[in-house]
């Protein structure tokens, strides 16, 4: 599903990303971890076609980002660590929005029924979004992606700054989303919930992809120590 | 709801587009009700200048109705030159120069330039008129509306949103700009609306110009904006980079321009003419009759069977108003000459200005209202034509001495004229479009290497 082949990025002087190799199946939750500055958040924007690589190329079901945007745009949502809605426009209306920028045409009740799924009350929907919590806009973020019917979200540094609770609901909407088929490509910087919601994880440092394998044999415990190991 | 209408209400709930909607509209209705204050004005004056010059006849043909020549001497005539209701929305240079002039038969040079006193401090500050806030306001709006169009949703973090959602990211900045640029439009047209109503404008070719005009000078203002922001930089510099463009369109190049066209173009013909004018009349008290009568003759050959006067005769009037025509003759070189500088000067504004959208449309506003230079110009000639035919009809009549009531006073009326302009529509759509040309050019040119 997606697939980084030789992925380099340099700003100036500096490398960010070292010939990265990375190749996530579909249905698959691919947590990457690493120090600030390791080069998650390039890879993601890499995906997301917002950089151009320096070389290499990143492929989103088998389609080049760089070679064909439109296609791969249309196939990928993106959740940022602080999802940056529309002040003026409440929660319910950012949806619409974003939902008709992606050229969808949703019914009121489809979109409310979104934001619903998305664990966020319905007497939130039509407020004011300056009186949202993080937790809160992120959960707009996820009605957002499943507005677009995303086959691919990639997440920065979601659970970042989310209370224990929201991080417990974040957690539990990513699983039900790979439970319904999408791939999620998730940064972050928490351990034990890239163990709770990933099934591979990926551990970068200074632009390189140090580690990579499957989630199902570690604990937390041995992820933390692997991680500290690693970095 | 369409995303349209998700952008309108996103924008309209704005404090910026709240205040500043507010601010342009009641901006615009003052400055309306300055024009009909003008236009009002003006019309009370062209009203009184018939009953005036009624009255004021009257009066001085009973005091001197035994002596033509002293009665003319005394007798003013009036002509007006129409307001359009058009020059509500641009007074232009109406406010300093005369719509009516009130001559006599004597020498014209002199009364040529009679104006009323205007207060100086209003000279300063300039009329508030709808054109005004066009030319001035509305480009304020335009950048205060758009200078962050972009840098706004980058500084925000929503750009990164918008990019991953939409496959056509640009039209989303496109339809942004048009959600401010129908509002600020739609104020407009709505101002335009009201000022049809106030002051009695009536929807012809003249009046769909200025609004054109007006819509073209906005677009101009939004295509510099969309340069800028097609730089990608911060909301700061954009901010600061626009109002500078402001600065430069509005303050600077007119600045520099008059500056130059003044220096370059002196007019001290405005002085000779004066003296020139005083001195064929003044100097022809000492000079033989006989030979001022002749060089009258020259130019009216009409009236030579009128014959010399005597050396020895203190006045007569056939020498006196030869005295007065010969002011005229005499200064003529230098009024030709001062008004060759005047339209030069028009004339390499009105060029320059095809290069300066900011200039242009003032320039337009100011022809199609009828409150230019061109306007004052055709006023003068026609008021030389006036005072020729007058003087031309009332001059056998003293020379002959006949008595006031030998001439029909009822036939001066105050004479009205009205000056349309001649604008062409390449003259007025060229420095529009070839400057937003320029400009979307430039910002396609600019966005590609930005996003490469």
């Amino acid at each position: 599903m997606l697939e980084a082949i030789n992925l380099s990025k340099k700003y100036g002087e500096h490398q960010a990303l070292k010939s990265l190799n990375l190749n996530v199946p579909a249905g698959e939750t691919y947590c990457l971890l690493g120090q600030n500055g390791a080069g998650k958040t390039t890879t993601i924007n890499l995906f997301l076609g917002l950089l151009k690589p320096s070389g290499g190329k990143t492929l989103i079901n088998g389609v080049e980002v760089n070679m064909d945007k439109n296609t791969t745009n249309s196939m990928i949502a993106y959740i940022p660590e602080v999802v940056q809605l529309y002040g003026n426009l409440n929660g319910l209306e950012n949806l619409e929005f974003f939902s008709r920028l992606s050229g969808h045409n949703h019914s009121k009740k489809w979109l409310v029924s979104l934001l619903s799924k998305a664990g966020l009350k319905e007497k939130h929907h039509t407020k004011k979004l300056s009186s949202y919590s993080k937790g809160m806009r992120q959960k707009v973020g996820v009605a957002i992606a499943l507005s677009k019917n995303a086959q691919v979200i990639f997440m920065d540094e979601p659970t970042s700054g989310l209370d224990p609770q929201a991080t417990a609901e974040f957690t539990a909407i990513c699983k039900e989303l790979v439970s319904e088929g999408k791939t999620i490509f998730m940064a972050t910087h928490d351990i034990f919930n890239a163990v709770n919601v990933g099934s591979r994880i990926g551990i970068m440092k200074e632009g390189e992809l140090i580690h990579s394998g499957k989630t199902l044999d570690l604990t937390a415990i041995e992820l933390q120590d692997l991680y500290l190991k690693t970095i | 709801m369409s995303l349209y209408l998700l952008m309108f209400r996103q924008f309209v709930r704005t404090r910026i587009c709240q205040l500043g909607l507010s601010m342009v509209l009641v901006l615009g209705i003052i400055s309306i009700f300055i024009g009909k204050q003008f236009l009002d004005k003006q019309r009370a004056t062209a009203a009184q200048v018939a009953e005036t010059q009624q009255e004021h006849i009257k009066r001085n043909v009973d005091l001197h109705k035994d002596d033509l020549g002293l009665l003319l001497y005394y007798l003013k005539f009036a002509v007006v030159n129409d307001v359009s209701p058009l020059a509500g929305l641009s007074i232009g240079q109406k406010d300093i120069n005369p719509s009516v002039q009130n001559v006599t038969i004597l020498a014209l040079e002199g009364q040529k330039y009679d104006a009323d006193l205007v207060n100086p401090a209003t000279l300063l500050f300039g009329n508030l008129d709808l054109s005004f806030l066009i030319v001035y306001v509305f480009p304020l709006l335009v950048i205060a509306f758009n200078y962050n169009l972009l840098s706004e949703e980058e500084e925000g973090g929503t750009w990164k949103m918008v990019s991953v959602m939409s496959v056509h990211r640009w039209r989303h900045l496109f339809t942004k700009m048009s959600v401010r640029a129908v509002l600020l439009f739609g104020v407009l047209i709505i101002l335009f609306i009201i000022a049809a109503g106030i002051l009695g404008i009536e929807y012809n070719l003249a009046f769909s110009k200025i609004i054109l005009t007006s819509m073209l000078y906005i677009a101009f203002w939004f295509a510099i904006v969309a340069f800028i922001i097609s730089l990608r930089r911060s909301s700061n510099f954009n901010a600061v980079a626009l109002l500078f463009c402001w600065l430069i369109f509005l303050i600077l190049i007119p600045a520099v321009l008059n500056n130059v066209i003044v220096n370059k173009y002196p007019m001290p013909e405005a002085f000779t003419t004066m003296i020139k004018q005083r001195d064929g009349y003044h100097e022809k008290w000492d000079t033989n009759k006989r030979e001022t009568v002749e060089k009258f003759y020259k130019q009216y050959p009409q009236f030579s069977s009128y014959g010399f006067p005597s050396e020895a005769s203190k006045l007569q009037w056939l020498w006196y108003y030869a005295m007065q025509n010969l002011g005229d003759v005499e200064s003529k070189e230098e009024s030709a000459l001062l008004e060759a500088k005047v339209l030069k000067r028009d004339d390499v504004s009105q060029t320059w200005s095809m290069l300066v959208p900011s200039l242009h449309a003032q320039l337009i506003f100011n022809s199609l209202a009828g409150t230019g230079m061109e306007n004052y110009l055709d006023f003068l000639n026609y008021t030389e034509q006036f005072h020729e035919k007058t003087r031309l009809y009332l001059y056998p009549k003293i020379f002959s001495y006949n008595k006031a009531e030998g001439v029909d006073w009822d036939r001066f009326k105050p004479e009205h004229v009205s000056f349309e302009a001649h604008i062409t529509w390449s003259h007025l759509l060229l420095p529009f479009i070839g400057a937003i040309f320029l400009l979307v050019c430039a910002t396609l040119i600019s966005f590609r290497y930005f996003n490469s």
